[in-house]
């Protein structure tokens, strides 16, 4: 324990802003589809899974440029979003648990098909080479690309707060989630904006599949791990988008600080548990969503 | 006639918003009050006080002797106080006969219930309850098939099968009949001559005929107190409240 | 009761029937089939049964999801296999197993002493995993963490566990996990997996199991936790502690899964991490959606159709198996909600109405029928 100097916890808190924006990018579509339509889309980790395998295909087959990919990714895994949407989740808004396990089926087929179509052998998404470099902070030294994605996750934020608070369509999207009768009776189409707001949440997973699929290798199964997490910011943060972010962030800090105390998986198992305690406490979470889903 | 509840300088804010202000209360033995009052007036949310649903801010709640401010429903429910919902609340997917076993909850802990398939002494309450309330023909019957009338009926059984020493209904005749409303009114009268009521409703029509005291609530604190044609007589009622009323009465 | 005469499915006389002939005809494989490994596939089967058996109890049932069951599977499967493996250890010569002086342990772990004893550490197996359930239960429900929320939590410990077992490689042997050497010696007899012995092992606890849960849900306390699966508040208002009923509903699934997880772990004489994977535990959820979750007997064979038809197709084509299997799992949850008993309740409850139908007693539709069911 003695070598906790100033330098190594700076170091644990810089890694933690990091850990906290992945798990905020990951978190983020899952937040505004559970938040709008109080869908639990437990096919979110398979929408990142599928964003890495756009990335990928792209990016060999196409030889399209690793920073033209990712807005390329969030395009294809939304339209995949809004066929899933309109084919499947519209018949089961009202039956969460519902949603909940055909979203999981989803999650199956999509995971075997990728697997018939790419095989189970991991890929690899190439970043340009200069992302790869390391900078220095004071004295720690981090990956320029994990700063990419510390940048990214603040554009997503500035992004989706800009769509939600500052146009027409977020002002739609916050009727239908006050009240759906209303919002109706001043002519707004909630089916649409639910449709729309599942297509920008799976696009969004398709973003953070870009990025992820850089930071790790490209697998059918790789959504698994993600989706965990990233419904516990959703849990935690109580649904909202500021609970999510706050939530990522608080976490992500405690993961950094527990690992470098003892080490990556006793940090999440402990992490885990914190959040099992929180709960019993404020089981809301931190700032809930509107309306009154429990 | 001895005091069944007391209610002190009841108060809930959300937030900024204050719904109770400094309300208070006193029901007594075999009466049957109405709490009225127009929308927003906080009926309900003092009825959700009583019960347990929600917390107050401040104030207590005085229920035969014992402070009962802030307990948990269980144990709210456990000490006598029976509720109906606003929204009937029944369980859809069991049978009539199986809604009225539940409510009789004589026995509540969990390991003696395991072990046990009857409650003594449900049988016969449950005959006698089904017939008060008129559902003897429809115990099979699954809850979630009865009309909006037979269910608010149900509701009502199945507090009685609580066997609670004070009763809260939230405008039990909300969407009835005509007809249905005049059973339930004879229902009601039937009750009032050994139970303690508090029914919330906002239809005076229905509260004269029924009603030994009515309150009156407005932005959550008690306007007027009286019998009903005390209360008719109020000038300050009938500006908050029965001025909108008397147009279709 | 007069209430349930109108369709024969809800006929609980015939319901215990179809329980008779169900045990009959698993009696019946070991007297025709002396095949050791097809005897071990079956009691596999056995084993996904009770898991199915036992997300049918807590979800159909209590109407809480539960995507985490491997919890109590697995720490079960450990259990008894821990006690398995210190049956071949020997105090004097050599204590400590092997994996364990390979990750350099020179002393039993504590919590490994317990396991000498071959009753012992059975009841460990079994209490760990409830004791377990009530506490996570218990804080989950207190704080009225309900529904999805719920199901989430669950995943996550389970998630959490997994990681757990395999970082603690020294005292867990990691990710190649415990395989002891020999079956399991219970004094009076040796549980050989390919044998008779075994079968019939899995067979009376299966029997036990799904008669006690049987006869749980037509308790009182079945009746409470059915009408909290409705509408748990309403059930509050009469004066039940809901959190208790929930966490005992989900205690006692737990504990049949800890069941399972045993023998699992004597049929196989092999526990891993595997035994927490996420997906398997979602398999079970499946099993019991399939065959319908407010069924017990149906949820049980929702896990033989699953995993023989699984077996059937064979390893060559399990990719595609996978895929059809999550397609058909998203149909029957879009169409079929009850499953294969809703589908039975529905077309028994036709039947015996026939034309003399009388307006609106009869739920037609599936997806609400069948709390009472077979």
């Amino acid at each position: 324990m003695l070598d906790i100097t100033f330098a190594s916890s700076i170091n644990a808190l810089i890694l933690g802003l990091s850990i906290a924006s992945i798990f905020l990018v990951a978190a983020l579509g899952l937040t505004i589809i559970y938040g709008t339509a109080g869908v639990i889309n437990m096919a979110h980790g398979e929408f990142i899974m599928l964003g890495a395998y756009a990335s990928f295909t792209m990016q060999n087959y196409l030889g399209v440029p690793f920073f033209l990919c990712i807005p390329l990714s969030f395009l294809v895994v939304a339209v995949i979003g809004l066929i899933i949407e309109r084919s499947l989740i519209q018949y089961l808004y009202n039956r969460p648990l519902d949603t909940l396990l055909a979203t999981w089926g989803v999650s199956l087929v999509l995971m075997q098909g990728v697997r018939l179509i790419f095989g189970s052998d991991p890929k690899y998404i190439q970043m340009p080479s200069f992302m790869s470099t390391n900078i220095a902070i004071g004295d720690v030294s981090i990956s320029l690309f994990r700063v990419f994605v510390f940048a990214v996750a603040i554009a997503l934020i500035g992004a989706v707060w800009w769509l939600f608070y500052r146009t027409d369509f977020g002002i739609k999207v916050r009727a239908v989630t006050q009240n759906k009768e209303m919002a109706a009776s001043f002519g707004i189409n909630s089916s649409r904006v639910y449709t729309m707001t599942f297509a920008l949440g799976a696009g969004l997973a398709g973003i953070a599949g870009s990025l992820f699929g850089v930071l790790n290798i490209v697998l059918p199964t790789m959504g698994m791990g993600y989706v965990v997490e990233a419904f516990l910011m959703v849990v935690t943060g109580g649904g909202s988008l500021l609970g999510t972010i706050i939530a990522s962030g608080v976490t992500g800090e405690a993961q950094s600080i527990f690992a470098f105390i003892f080490n990556d998986t006793f940090a999440r198992f402990l992490v885990f548990i914190l959040i099992v305690i929180f709960l019993r406490f404020r089981p809301q979470g931190l700032i809930s969503a509107g309306g009154v889903r429990r | 006639m001895a005091g069944v509840l007391e209610i002190h300088d009841l108060r809930k804010s959300f937030d900024a918003a204050k719904v109770i202000n400094g309300f208070s209360l006193d029901v007594t033995e075999l009466t049957l009050q109405c709490l009225v009052g127009p929308n927003g007036a906080g009926k309900t949310t003092t009825i959700d006080l009583i019960s347990g649903r929600q917390k107050p801010t401040s104030g207590s709640v005085i229920f035969r002797g014992d402070d009962i401010t802030g307990l948990s429903e269980h144990e709210i429910a456990r000490r006598g106080i029976g509720r109906k919902f606003q929204v009937p609340a029944v369980f859809r997917e069991l049978t009539v006969h199986q809604n009225l076993e539940v409510a009789y909850s004589r026995e509540t802990r969990v390991f003696r219930n395991m072990f046990h398939f009857t409650v003594p002494g449900c049988a016969e309450r449950l005959e006698q309850v089904a017939v008060e309330v008129g559902l003897k023909d429809r115990l099979s019957v699954m809850a979630g098939t009865l009309s909006h009338g037979e269910t608010q009926w149900l509701e009502i059984g199945m507090v009685l099968m609580q066997n609670p020493s004070l009763l809260l209904f939230d405008e039990p005749v909300a969407g009835m009949t005509e007809h249905e409303i005049g059973k339930t009114i004879e229902m009601l009268n039937e009750l009032k001559k050994n139970h303690t009521i508090i029914v919330v409703e906002h239809d005076m029509g229905f509260v004269r005929q029924i009603a030994d005291i009515v309150t009156v609530m407005h932005m959550g604190q008690l306007l007027a107190q009286g019998s009903i044609s005390d209360i008719e007589k109020d000038e300050r009622v009938r500006e908050v409240y029965l001025g909108a009323e008397e147009e279709h009465a | 009761m007069a209430a349930m005469e109108k369709n024969i499915y809800h006929n609980k006389a015939l319901q215990w029937g179809v329980y008779a002939v169900f045990f009959i005809a698993l009696a019946i494989i070991p007297l025709v089939q002396d095949d050791a490994f097809i005897l071990n596939q079956f009691a596999t089967y056995g084993v996904y049964g009770m898991l199915a058996l036992s997300i049918s109890l807590c979800w159909g049932f209590g109407g809480i999801l539960n995507l985490g069951q491997g919890i109590a599977f697995g720490l079960g499967a450990y259990g008894m296999a821990m006690t398995m493996q210190m049956q071949s250890q020997d105090p004097d010569i050599n204590p400590i197993p092997p994996f364990m002086l390979n990750n350099a342990l020179e002393e039993l772990p504590f919590f490994w002493e317990p396991f000498w004893n071959t009753s012992a550490g059975i009841f460990l197996a079994l209490l760990v995993p409830t004791l377990f359930y009530v506490i996570f239960g218990g804080l989950m429900f207190q704080a009225r963490v309900a529904g999805p929320f719920f199901a989430i939590m669950t995943l996550a410990i389970l998630s959490a566990l997994a990681t757990l077992f395999i970082d603690l490689q020294p005292y867990t042997n990691g990710v190649n996990g415990i395989s002891p050497p020999g079956a399991l010696d219970l004094g009076f007899v040796v549980v050989d997996p390919y044998s008779s012995v075994s079968y019939w092992t899995v067979f009376v606890l299966l029997l036990v199991s799904t008669v006690c849960a049987k006869l749980l849900t037509q308790s009182r306390f079945g009746l409470v936790v059915q009408a909290l699966k409705n509408d748990s508040e309403r059930v509050r208002f009469l004066g039940y502690h809901v959190a208790f009923y929930e966490t005992a509903v989900y205690a006692v699934s737990g504990l049949i899964a800890a069941l399972a997880g045993c023998c699992w772990a004597f049929l196989t004489q092999y526990v891993s991490p595997a035994q927490f994977d996420v997906g398997f535990s979602i398999s079970m959820v499946i099993w019991a959606a399939i065959g319908g979750r407010n069924s017990l007997i149906w949820a049980i064979m929702g896990a033989f159709m699953v995993q023989g038809a699984q077996s059937y197709v064979g390893d060559e084509f399990l990719n595609s198996w996978v895929l059809i299997l999550g397609l058909f799992f998203i149909l029957v949850v879009r169409f079929l909600p009850g499953g294969f008993a809703g589908l039975t309740e529905s077309l028994l409850g036709a039947l015996s109405t026939g034309g003399r139908r009388r307006g609106g007693d009869v739920p037609v539709d599936v997806s609400k029928a069948g709390t009472e069911g077979a």
